[in-house]
Protein backbone atom coordinates (compact mmCIF):
# COMPACT_ATOMS: atom_id res chain seq x y z
CA UNK A 1 0.00 0.00 0.00
CA UNK A 2 2.91 2.34 0.69
CA UNK A 3 4.70 1.43 -2.55
CA UNK A 4 4.15 4.95 -3.85
CA UNK A 5 6.68 6.18 -1.29
CA UNK A 6 9.42 4.62 -3.37
CA UNK A 7 8.79 6.94 -6.29
CA UNK A 8 11.05 9.97 -6.56
CA UNK A 9 8.21 12.34 -7.44
CA UNK A 10 6.32 11.19 -4.33
CA UNK A 11 9.33 11.68 -2.07
CA UNK A 12 9.80 15.18 -3.43
CA UNK A 13 6.09 15.84 -2.98
CA UNK A 14 6.18 14.75 0.67
CA UNK A 15 9.29 16.82 1.40
CA UNK A 16 7.81 19.85 -0.28
CA UNK A 17 4.59 19.33 1.71
CA UNK A 18 6.60 19.38 4.93
CA UNK A 19 8.43 22.55 3.85
CA UNK A 20 5.22 24.29 2.83
CA UNK A 21 3.30 23.15 5.91
CA UNK A 22 6.09 24.33 8.18
CA UNK A 23 6.64 27.70 6.53
CA UNK A 24 2.98 28.60 6.10
CA UNK A 25 2.08 27.55 9.62
CA UNK A 26 4.89 29.71 11.02
CA UNK A 27 4.00 32.89 9.15
CA UNK A 28 0.32 32.04 9.51
CA UNK A 29 0.48 32.87 13.23
CA UNK A 30 1.22 36.51 12.33
CA UNK A 31 -1.34 36.44 9.53
CA UNK A 32 -4.04 35.47 12.02
CA UNK A 33 -2.95 37.64 14.97
CA UNK A 34 -2.19 40.76 12.94
CA UNK A 35 -5.13 40.43 10.57
CA UNK A 36 -2.94 40.03 7.48
CA UNK A 37 -5.16 37.54 5.64
CA UNK A 38 -5.91 39.99 2.85
CA UNK A 39 -2.20 40.74 2.50
CA UNK A 40 -1.56 37.02 2.02
CA UNK A 41 -4.28 36.77 -0.60
CA UNK A 42 -3.01 39.90 -2.34
CA UNK A 43 0.57 38.68 -2.51
CA UNK A 44 -0.58 35.29 -3.78
CA UNK A 45 -2.39 36.99 -6.66
CA UNK A 46 0.64 39.19 -7.25
CA UNK A 47 2.70 36.01 -7.64
CA UNK A 48 0.66 35.25 -10.74
CA UNK A 49 2.26 38.27 -12.43
CA UNK A 50 5.69 36.95 -11.47
CA UNK A 51 4.99 33.43 -12.72
CA UNK A 52 3.71 34.78 -16.05
CA UNK A 53 6.79 37.00 -16.37
CA UNK A 54 9.00 33.97 -15.74
CA UNK A 55 7.34 32.04 -18.56
CA UNK A 56 7.52 35.06 -20.89
CA UNK A 57 11.26 35.53 -20.24
CA UNK A 58 11.92 31.76 -20.11
CA UNK A 59 13.38 31.94 -16.62
CA UNK A 60 12.43 29.91 -13.53
CA UNK A 61 8.90 31.12 -12.72
CA UNK A 62 9.52 30.78 -8.99
CA UNK A 63 12.53 33.13 -9.16
CA UNK A 64 10.43 35.65 -11.04
CA UNK A 65 7.63 35.19 -8.52
CA UNK A 66 10.02 35.95 -5.64
CA UNK A 67 11.01 39.27 -7.21
CA UNK A 68 7.44 40.13 -8.12
CA UNK A 69 6.06 39.34 -4.67
CA UNK A 70 8.82 41.22 -2.84
CA UNK A 71 8.36 44.17 -5.19
CA UNK A 72 4.61 44.18 -4.58
CA UNK A 73 5.12 43.95 -0.81
CA UNK A 74 7.44 46.95 -1.02
CA UNK A 75 4.98 48.97 -3.09
CA UNK A 76 2.17 48.15 -0.66
CA UNK A 77 4.26 49.36 2.27
CA UNK A 78 5.35 52.54 0.49
CA UNK A 79 1.83 53.35 -0.65
CA UNK A 80 0.30 52.80 2.76
CA UNK A 81 2.85 55.11 4.41
CA UNK A 82 3.60 57.77 1.80
CA UNK A 83 0.16 57.97 0.20
CA UNK A 84 -1.39 57.50 3.66
CA UNK A 85 -3.63 54.74 2.44
CA UNK A 86 -5.12 52.07 4.65
CA UNK A 87 -3.22 48.84 4.16
CA UNK A 88 -6.17 46.98 2.62
CA UNK A 89 -6.61 49.68 -0.03
CA UNK A 90 -2.91 49.54 -0.91
CA UNK A 91 -3.10 45.75 -1.18
CA UNK A 92 -6.21 45.97 -3.38
CA UNK A 93 -4.49 48.37 -5.77
CA UNK A 94 -1.27 46.45 -6.24
CA UNK A 95 -2.54 42.90 -6.30
CA UNK A 96 -4.96 43.82 -9.07
CA UNK A 97 -2.13 45.62 -10.87
CA UNK A 98 0.12 42.55 -10.60
CA UNK A 99 -2.68 40.26 -11.82
CA UNK A 100 -3.26 42.57 -14.79
CA UNK A 101 0.44 42.46 -15.59
CA UNK A 102 0.23 38.68 -15.46
CA UNK A 103 -2.58 38.67 -18.02
CA UNK A 104 -0.55 41.07 -20.18
CA UNK A 105 2.57 38.87 -20.01
CA UNK A 106 0.53 35.81 -21.02
CA UNK A 107 -0.86 37.77 -23.97
CA UNK A 108 2.69 38.69 -25.01
CA UNK A 109 3.88 35.07 -25.02
CA UNK A 110 4.58 33.79 -28.51
CA UNK A 111 3.37 30.33 -27.72
CA UNK A 112 0.61 29.36 -25.34
CA UNK A 113 1.99 27.53 -22.30
CA UNK A 114 -0.64 25.83 -20.15
CA UNK A 115 1.89 25.32 -17.36
CA UNK A 116 1.36 28.91 -16.25
CA UNK A 117 -2.19 28.03 -15.26
CA UNK A 118 -0.86 25.06 -13.31
CA UNK A 119 0.38 27.56 -10.76
CA UNK A 120 -3.16 28.71 -10.11
CA UNK A 121 -4.16 25.49 -8.37
CA UNK A 122 -0.78 23.87 -7.72
CA UNK A 123 0.52 20.40 -8.49
CA UNK A 124 2.60 19.04 -5.67
CA UNK A 125 3.32 15.87 -7.64
CA UNK A 126 5.07 18.01 -10.25
CA UNK A 127 7.66 19.45 -7.84
CA UNK A 128 11.14 19.07 -9.32
CA UNK A 129 14.40 18.73 -7.40
CA UNK A 130 15.25 22.31 -8.33
CA UNK A 131 11.87 23.55 -7.07
CA UNK A 132 12.41 21.66 -3.82
CA UNK A 133 15.82 23.20 -3.22
CA UNK A 134 14.48 26.71 -3.81
CA UNK A 135 11.49 26.06 -1.55
CA UNK A 136 13.72 24.69 1.19
CA UNK A 137 16.09 27.67 1.02
CA UNK A 138 13.26 30.20 1.12
CA UNK A 139 11.50 28.25 3.86
CA UNK A 140 14.65 28.17 5.99
CA UNK A 141 15.14 31.88 5.46
CA UNK A 142 11.59 32.62 6.63
CA UNK A 143 11.75 30.37 9.68
CA UNK A 144 15.24 31.56 10.53
CA UNK A 145 14.15 35.19 10.46
CA UNK A 146 11.10 34.47 12.63
CA UNK A 147 13.24 32.52 15.09
CA UNK A 148 15.88 35.23 15.29
CA UNK A 149 13.32 37.98 15.80
CA UNK A 150 10.87 35.93 17.86
CA UNK A 151 10.60 38.39 20.77
CA UNK A 152 10.60 41.50 18.61
CA UNK A 153 7.84 40.16 16.34
CA UNK A 154 5.85 39.09 19.40
CA UNK A 155 6.00 42.62 20.84
CA UNK A 156 5.18 44.14 17.44
CA UNK A 157 2.17 41.87 17.04
CA UNK A 158 0.80 42.36 20.55
CA UNK A 159 1.26 46.13 20.90
CA UNK A 160 2.90 47.95 17.99
CA UNK A 161 2.64 51.42 19.55
CA UNK A 162 4.34 50.33 22.76
CA UNK A 163 6.97 48.38 20.84
CA UNK A 164 7.87 51.58 18.99
CA UNK A 165 7.86 53.60 22.21
CA UNK A 166 10.21 51.02 23.73
CA UNK A 167 12.75 51.57 20.98
CA UNK A 168 12.04 48.64 18.66
CA UNK A 169 12.34 49.43 14.90
CA UNK A 170 8.68 48.70 14.24
CA UNK A 171 8.67 50.17 10.73
CA UNK A 172 11.47 47.82 9.68
CA UNK A 173 9.84 44.83 11.40
CA UNK A 174 6.48 45.46 9.69
CA UNK A 175 8.16 45.65 6.28
CA UNK A 176 10.19 42.53 7.06
CA UNK A 177 7.05 40.62 8.03
CA UNK A 178 5.40 41.54 4.75
CA UNK A 179 8.53 40.39 2.91
CA UNK A 180 8.55 37.08 4.78
CA UNK A 181 4.89 36.63 3.86
CA UNK A 182 5.81 37.23 0.21
CA UNK A 183 8.51 34.54 0.36
CA UNK A 184 6.11 32.12 2.07
CA UNK A 185 3.61 32.60 -0.75
CA UNK A 186 6.27 31.67 -3.31
CA UNK A 187 7.28 28.59 -1.26
CA UNK A 188 3.67 27.36 -1.49
CA UNK A 189 2.92 28.04 -5.16
CA UNK A 190 3.79 24.64 -6.58
CA UNK A 191 2.01 22.77 -3.80
CA UNK A 192 -1.35 24.49 -3.35
CA UNK A 193 -1.26 27.15 -6.05
CA UNK A 194 -2.09 30.82 -6.09
CA UNK A 195 -5.81 30.44 -5.47
CA UNK A 196 -5.55 28.25 -2.40
CA UNK A 197 -2.31 29.37 -0.70
CA UNK A 198 -4.39 31.76 1.37
CA UNK A 199 -5.99 28.78 3.09
CA UNK A 200 -2.63 27.41 4.19
CA UNK A 201 -1.61 30.80 5.52
CA UNK A 202 -4.72 31.14 7.66
CA UNK A 203 -6.29 27.79 8.50
CA UNK A 204 -3.52 25.94 10.43
CA UNK A 205 -2.81 29.02 12.58
CA UNK A 206 -6.53 29.57 13.12
CA UNK A 207 -6.77 25.93 14.19
CA UNK A 208 -3.97 26.43 16.70
CA UNK A 209 -5.65 29.59 17.95
CA UNK A 210 -8.67 27.52 18.96
CA UNK A 211 -6.55 25.28 21.12
CA UNK A 212 -4.30 27.51 23.19
CA UNK A 213 -3.91 30.82 25.00
CA UNK A 214 -0.11 30.60 24.82
CA UNK A 215 1.69 32.45 22.07
CA UNK A 216 4.58 29.98 21.78
CA UNK A 217 2.30 26.95 21.81
CA UNK A 218 0.34 28.52 18.95
CA UNK A 219 3.40 28.10 16.70
CA UNK A 220 3.79 24.44 17.65
CA UNK A 221 0.12 23.58 17.17
CA UNK A 222 0.00 25.53 13.90
CA UNK A 223 2.97 23.52 12.67
CA UNK A 224 1.28 20.23 13.56
CA UNK A 225 -1.92 21.30 11.78
CA UNK A 226 -0.04 22.63 8.75
CA UNK A 227 2.20 19.61 8.16
CA UNK A 228 -0.62 17.16 8.88
CA UNK A 229 -2.86 18.94 6.37
CA UNK A 230 -0.19 19.02 3.67
CA UNK A 231 1.10 15.44 3.99
CA UNK A 232 -2.26 13.77 4.54
CA UNK A 233 -3.85 15.92 1.82
CA UNK A 234 -1.08 14.84 -0.54
CA UNK A 235 -1.61 11.15 0.19
CA UNK A 236 -5.38 11.48 -0.14
CA UNK A 237 -4.99 13.30 -3.48
CA UNK A 238 -2.70 10.54 -4.79
CA UNK A 239 -4.94 7.69 -3.66
CA UNK A 240 -8.19 9.29 -4.85
CA UNK A 241 -6.75 11.00 -7.92
CA UNK A 242 -8.01 14.45 -6.98
CA UNK A 243 -6.14 17.80 -7.16
CA UNK A 244 -3.57 18.02 -4.35
CA UNK A 245 -4.22 21.68 -3.49
CA UNK A 246 -7.91 21.04 -2.95
CA UNK A 247 -7.25 17.92 -0.85
CA UNK A 248 -4.79 19.78 1.38
CA UNK A 249 -7.16 22.67 1.98
CA UNK A 250 -10.10 20.38 2.70
CA UNK A 251 -8.06 18.48 5.31
CA UNK A 252 -6.89 21.76 6.85
CA UNK A 253 -10.46 23.03 7.05
CA UNK A 254 -11.65 19.78 8.62
CA UNK A 255 -8.96 20.08 11.30
CA UNK A 256 -10.06 23.64 11.98
CA UNK A 257 -13.68 22.55 12.32
CA UNK A 258 -12.72 19.86 14.84
CA UNK A 259 -10.58 22.29 16.81
CA UNK A 260 -13.32 24.91 16.90
CA UNK A 261 -15.88 22.31 17.97
CA UNK A 262 -13.82 20.95 20.85
CA UNK A 263 -11.88 24.10 21.73
CA UNK A 264 -10.72 24.19 25.37
CA UNK A 265 -11.14 27.97 25.24
CA UNK A 266 -14.82 27.36 25.80
CA UNK A 267 -14.02 26.01 29.27
CA UNK A 268 -13.81 28.47 32.14
CA UNK A 269 -12.37 28.33 35.63
CA UNK A 270 -15.02 27.01 37.97
CA UNK A 271 -13.79 29.28 40.77
CA UNK A 272 -13.41 32.70 39.14
CA UNK A 273 -15.23 32.19 35.88
CA UNK A 274 -12.21 33.33 33.91
CA UNK A 275 -10.41 31.46 31.21
CA UNK A 276 -6.93 30.64 32.43
CA UNK A 277 -3.87 30.30 30.25
CA UNK A 278 -3.86 26.73 28.93
CA UNK B 1 13.79 62.20 50.69
CA UNK B 2 14.64 62.24 46.96
CA UNK B 3 17.89 63.90 45.99
CA UNK B 4 17.19 66.22 43.10
CA UNK B 5 20.37 66.40 41.09
CA UNK B 6 20.79 67.31 37.46
CA UNK B 7 18.31 68.01 34.72
CA UNK B 8 16.27 65.08 33.53
CA UNK B 9 14.13 66.71 30.86
CA UNK B 10 14.52 70.07 29.14
CA UNK B 11 12.42 71.64 26.42
CA UNK B 12 14.02 74.68 24.73
CA UNK B 13 11.52 76.68 22.63
CA UNK B 14 10.09 73.46 21.22
CA UNK B 15 7.52 73.57 18.44
CA UNK B 16 6.04 70.32 17.11
CA UNK B 17 3.80 70.14 14.08
CA UNK B 18 1.89 67.28 12.43
CA UNK B 19 1.77 68.04 8.70
CA UNK B 20 0.40 71.60 8.56
CA UNK B 21 -1.03 71.68 12.07
CA UNK B 22 0.99 72.97 15.03
CA UNK B 23 0.47 70.74 18.07
CA UNK B 24 2.91 72.36 20.49
CA UNK B 25 4.24 75.88 20.08
CA UNK B 26 7.36 77.41 21.63
CA UNK B 27 7.33 75.40 24.86
CA UNK B 28 10.22 75.71 27.29
CA UNK B 29 10.58 74.09 30.69
CA UNK B 30 13.06 72.11 32.72
CA UNK B 31 12.51 69.17 35.03
CA UNK B 32 15.07 68.02 37.57
CA UNK B 33 15.86 64.39 38.25
CA UNK B 34 13.28 62.86 40.60
CA UNK B 35 10.67 65.59 40.18
CA UNK B 36 6.99 64.81 39.65
CA UNK B 37 5.37 66.94 36.95
CA UNK B 38 1.61 67.07 36.45
CA UNK B 39 0.62 68.07 32.91
CA UNK B 40 -2.85 69.53 32.46
CA UNK B 41 -4.71 71.00 29.51
CA UNK B 42 -7.85 70.54 27.45
CA UNK B 43 -8.27 67.89 24.73
CA UNK B 44 -6.00 68.50 21.77
CA UNK B 45 -3.74 70.85 23.73
CA UNK B 46 -0.52 68.95 23.05
CA UNK B 47 -0.15 66.95 26.28
CA UNK B 48 0.42 63.62 24.54
CA UNK B 49 2.68 65.33 22.01
CA UNK B 50 4.91 66.48 24.88
CA UNK B 51 5.31 62.87 26.04
CA UNK B 52 5.98 61.66 22.50
CA UNK B 53 8.62 64.38 22.11
CA UNK B 54 10.33 63.13 25.29
CA UNK B 55 10.41 59.65 23.76
CA UNK B 56 11.74 61.00 20.48
CA UNK B 57 8.71 59.65 18.60
CA UNK B 58 8.09 63.12 17.19
CA UNK B 59 10.81 65.60 16.26
CA UNK B 60 10.44 69.32 16.87
CA UNK B 61 10.35 71.58 13.83
CA UNK B 62 12.21 74.10 15.96
CA UNK B 63 13.87 74.08 19.34
CA UNK B 64 15.37 71.11 21.10
CA UNK B 65 14.33 68.41 23.54
CA UNK B 66 17.02 67.10 25.87
CA UNK B 67 16.35 63.98 27.92
CA UNK B 68 19.00 62.53 30.27
CA UNK B 69 21.58 64.48 28.30
CA UNK B 70 20.52 63.11 24.90
CA UNK B 71 19.00 65.20 22.16
CA UNK B 72 17.87 64.86 18.55
CA UNK B 73 18.36 61.41 17.04
CA UNK B 74 20.10 60.21 20.23
CA UNK B 75 16.71 60.21 21.96
CA UNK B 76 15.97 56.91 20.21
CA UNK B 77 18.89 55.30 22.04
CA UNK B 78 17.69 56.24 25.50
CA UNK B 79 14.10 55.09 25.11
CA UNK B 80 15.02 52.04 27.15
CA UNK B 81 15.51 54.31 30.14
CA UNK B 82 12.02 55.72 29.83
CA UNK B 83 8.99 53.80 31.02
CA UNK B 84 5.88 54.77 29.08
CA UNK B 85 2.30 54.06 30.08
CA UNK B 86 0.19 55.11 27.10
CA UNK B 87 -3.32 56.45 27.14
CA UNK B 88 -5.42 53.43 27.83
CA UNK B 89 -6.88 51.41 25.08
CA UNK B 90 -8.17 47.93 25.60
CA UNK B 91 -5.76 45.07 25.14
CA UNK B 92 -6.83 42.57 22.51
CA UNK B 93 -8.92 40.05 24.49
CA UNK B 94 -8.19 37.36 21.92
CA UNK B 95 -4.39 37.66 21.89
CA UNK B 96 -2.81 34.49 23.31
CA UNK B 97 -0.58 35.97 25.99
CA UNK B 98 -0.50 35.80 29.75
CA UNK B 99 -0.22 38.78 32.08
CA UNK B 100 3.30 37.67 33.03
CA UNK B 101 4.42 37.48 29.40
CA UNK B 102 2.87 40.86 28.61
CA UNK B 103 4.76 42.45 31.52
CA UNK B 104 7.99 40.66 30.50
CA UNK B 105 7.84 42.46 27.16
CA UNK B 106 9.20 45.46 29.00
CA UNK B 107 12.54 43.60 29.04
CA UNK B 108 12.71 42.95 25.30
CA UNK B 109 14.43 46.20 24.31
CA UNK B 110 17.15 45.38 26.85
CA UNK B 111 17.74 41.83 25.62
CA UNK B 112 18.62 42.36 21.97
CA UNK B 113 18.48 39.47 19.51
CA UNK B 114 20.25 36.60 21.23
CA UNK B 115 20.32 37.15 24.97
CA UNK B 116 17.86 35.33 27.18
CA UNK B 117 16.60 36.97 30.39
CA UNK B 118 18.75 36.34 33.45
CA UNK B 119 17.32 35.11 36.75
CA UNK B 120 17.52 38.67 38.05
CA UNK B 121 15.52 39.97 35.10
CA UNK B 122 12.89 37.28 35.54
CA UNK B 123 12.71 38.23 39.20
CA UNK B 124 12.14 41.86 38.14
CA UNK B 125 9.05 40.73 36.26
CA UNK B 126 7.68 39.08 39.41
CA UNK B 127 8.58 42.14 41.48
CA UNK B 128 6.81 44.43 39.02
CA UNK B 129 3.72 42.22 39.15
CA UNK B 130 3.80 42.32 42.94
CA UNK B 131 4.30 46.10 42.98
CA UNK B 132 1.08 46.63 41.02
CA UNK B 133 -0.86 43.88 42.78
CA UNK B 134 -1.17 41.50 39.81
CA UNK B 135 0.79 38.50 41.12
CA UNK B 136 -2.37 36.43 41.50
CA UNK B 137 -3.43 37.20 37.92
CA UNK B 138 -0.02 36.49 36.36
CA UNK B 139 -1.25 33.34 34.62
CA UNK B 140 -4.44 34.83 33.22
CA UNK B 141 -4.96 36.03 29.67
CA UNK B 142 -3.86 39.66 29.56
CA UNK B 143 -6.81 40.78 27.45
CA UNK B 144 -9.29 39.36 29.96
CA UNK B 145 -8.28 41.71 32.76
CA UNK B 146 -10.55 44.56 33.82
CA UNK B 147 -9.77 48.11 32.71
CA UNK B 148 -8.02 49.01 35.96
CA UNK B 149 -6.02 45.78 35.95
CA UNK B 150 -4.91 46.37 32.37
CA UNK B 151 -3.69 49.80 33.36
CA UNK B 152 -1.71 48.26 36.22
CA UNK B 153 -0.28 45.75 33.74
CA UNK B 154 0.96 48.62 31.58
CA UNK B 155 2.54 50.25 34.63
CA UNK B 156 4.24 46.97 35.56
CA UNK B 157 5.59 46.63 32.03
CA UNK B 158 7.07 50.10 32.26
CA UNK B 159 8.64 49.32 35.66
CA UNK B 160 10.35 46.15 34.45
CA UNK B 161 12.73 48.28 32.40
CA UNK B 162 13.90 49.98 35.64
CA UNK B 163 13.45 53.33 33.97
CA UNK B 164 14.84 56.65 35.13
CA UNK B 165 11.83 58.50 33.78
CA UNK B 166 8.18 57.42 33.91
CA UNK B 167 5.64 58.88 31.49
CA UNK B 168 1.95 58.32 32.15
CA UNK B 169 -0.67 59.52 29.69
CA UNK B 170 -4.06 59.82 31.45
CA UNK B 171 -3.61 56.49 33.25
CA UNK B 172 -6.99 56.78 34.96
CA UNK B 173 -9.14 57.54 31.95
CA UNK B 174 -12.04 55.13 31.46
CA UNK B 175 -11.72 53.52 34.90
CA UNK B 176 -14.07 53.83 37.85
CA UNK B 177 -13.42 56.20 40.75
CA UNK B 178 -12.19 53.56 43.18
CA UNK B 179 -9.73 52.19 40.65
CA UNK B 180 -8.59 55.71 39.86
CA UNK B 181 -7.51 56.21 43.48
CA UNK B 182 -5.73 52.84 43.42
CA UNK B 183 -3.72 53.76 40.35
CA UNK B 184 -2.84 57.25 41.59
CA UNK B 185 -1.74 55.87 44.97
CA UNK B 186 0.37 53.28 43.17
CA UNK B 187 2.10 55.90 41.02
CA UNK B 188 2.67 58.11 44.06
CA UNK B 189 4.19 55.19 45.97
CA UNK B 190 6.44 54.21 43.06
CA UNK B 191 7.65 57.75 42.65
CA UNK B 192 8.43 58.03 46.37
CA UNK B 193 10.18 54.65 46.59
CA UNK B 194 12.16 54.76 43.37
CA UNK B 195 12.77 58.46 42.90
CA UNK B 196 11.57 58.32 39.30
CA UNK B 197 11.30 61.51 37.31
CA UNK B 198 7.58 61.35 36.57
CA UNK B 199 5.50 63.14 33.95
CA UNK B 200 1.79 62.54 34.54
CA UNK B 201 -0.84 63.77 32.08
CA UNK B 202 -4.29 64.20 33.53
CA UNK B 203 -7.58 66.00 33.08
CA UNK B 204 -8.22 66.01 36.81
CA UNK B 205 -5.81 68.12 38.84
CA UNK B 206 -7.11 66.54 42.06
CA UNK B 207 -5.39 63.29 41.12
CA UNK B 208 -1.95 64.77 41.31
CA UNK B 209 -2.31 67.66 43.77
CA UNK B 210 -0.93 65.66 46.74
CA UNK B 211 2.22 64.48 44.98
CA UNK B 212 3.40 66.83 42.24
CA UNK B 213 6.44 69.04 42.55
CA UNK B 214 5.47 71.10 39.51
CA UNK B 215 2.49 71.60 37.24
CA UNK B 216 2.57 72.43 33.54
CA UNK B 217 -0.54 73.87 31.91
CA UNK B 218 -0.47 73.67 28.15
CA UNK B 219 -2.96 74.68 25.50
CA UNK B 220 -0.78 74.40 22.43
CA UNK B 221 1.55 76.92 23.95
CA UNK B 222 2.76 76.97 27.53
CA UNK B 223 0.20 78.78 29.70
CA UNK B 224 1.82 78.18 33.07
CA UNK B 225 4.65 76.22 34.63
CA UNK B 226 5.69 76.11 38.26
CA UNK B 227 4.64 74.87 41.66
CA UNK B 228 1.02 74.02 42.50
CA UNK B 229 0.63 77.33 44.31
CA UNK B 230 1.96 79.26 41.32
CA UNK B 231 -0.05 77.46 38.65
CA UNK B 232 -3.26 76.20 40.22
CA UNK B 233 -4.89 79.53 40.93
CA UNK B 234 -8.48 80.41 40.17
CA UNK B 235 -7.68 82.31 36.97
CA UNK B 236 -5.64 79.46 35.45
CA UNK B 237 -8.13 76.76 36.41
CA UNK B 238 -11.14 78.66 35.15
CA UNK B 239 -9.29 79.22 31.89
CA UNK B 240 -8.53 75.50 31.73
CA UNK B 241 -11.98 74.22 32.59
CA UNK B 242 -14.03 76.98 31.05
CA UNK B 243 -16.25 77.27 34.10
CA UNK B 244 -16.43 78.32 37.71
CA UNK B 245 -13.94 76.68 40.02
CA UNK B 246 -14.34 76.20 43.74
CA UNK B 247 -11.53 75.32 46.15
CA UNK B 248 -12.51 73.05 48.99
CA UNK B 249 -10.58 71.70 51.91
CA UNK B 250 -11.19 68.46 53.76
CA UNK B 251 -8.96 66.74 56.25
CA UNK B 252 -6.12 69.12 55.53
CA UNK B 253 -6.24 68.35 51.84
CA UNK B 254 -7.19 70.85 49.14
CA UNK B 255 -9.54 69.94 46.30
CA UNK B 256 -10.57 71.68 43.13
CA UNK B 257 -14.25 71.30 42.35
CA UNK B 258 -15.33 72.12 38.84
CA UNK B 259 -17.84 71.23 36.12
CA UNK B 260 -15.67 69.42 33.60
CA UNK B 261 -15.79 71.13 30.21
CA UNK B 262 -13.03 71.37 27.64
CA UNK B 263 -12.03 74.12 25.25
Amino acid sequence: MLDFLHYGFMQRAILSSVVVGTTCSCIGVFVVLRGMAFAGSGLAHAAFGGVALGFLLAVNPLFAAVLFCLGTAGLIQVASRRAQLRMDAAIGIFFAFAMALGVLFIGLMKRYDARVYGYLFGNVLGVTAGNLVLMAVLGLAVIGAVGLLYRQLKFLTFDEDMAEASGLPTGFLAVLLLGLLALTVVVSLKTVGIILVEALLVTPAATAYQLTHRYGMMFILSWIAGVTSCVSGLIISYVLGIPSGAAIVIVATALFALAALFSPKRRKCRVCGRESVA
Amino acid sequence: MVQLTGTSVRFDHVTVAYQQSVAVEDVSFELKSGEFLGIIGPNGSGKTTLLRAVLGLVRPVSGSVTVLGATGRDLTNIRRQIGYVPQRRSLDPQFPISVRDAVAMGLYPLLGLFRRPTDDERARVEQALAAVGLSDSAGHVAGHLSGGQQQRLLIARALVQEPQILLLDEPTSAVDVATRFTIVDLVRKLHAERGLTTLYVTHDVNEVLPCVDKVLYINRSLRAFGSCVQVLNRETLESLYGGRVIFAEDGGRRYVVVGDSHA
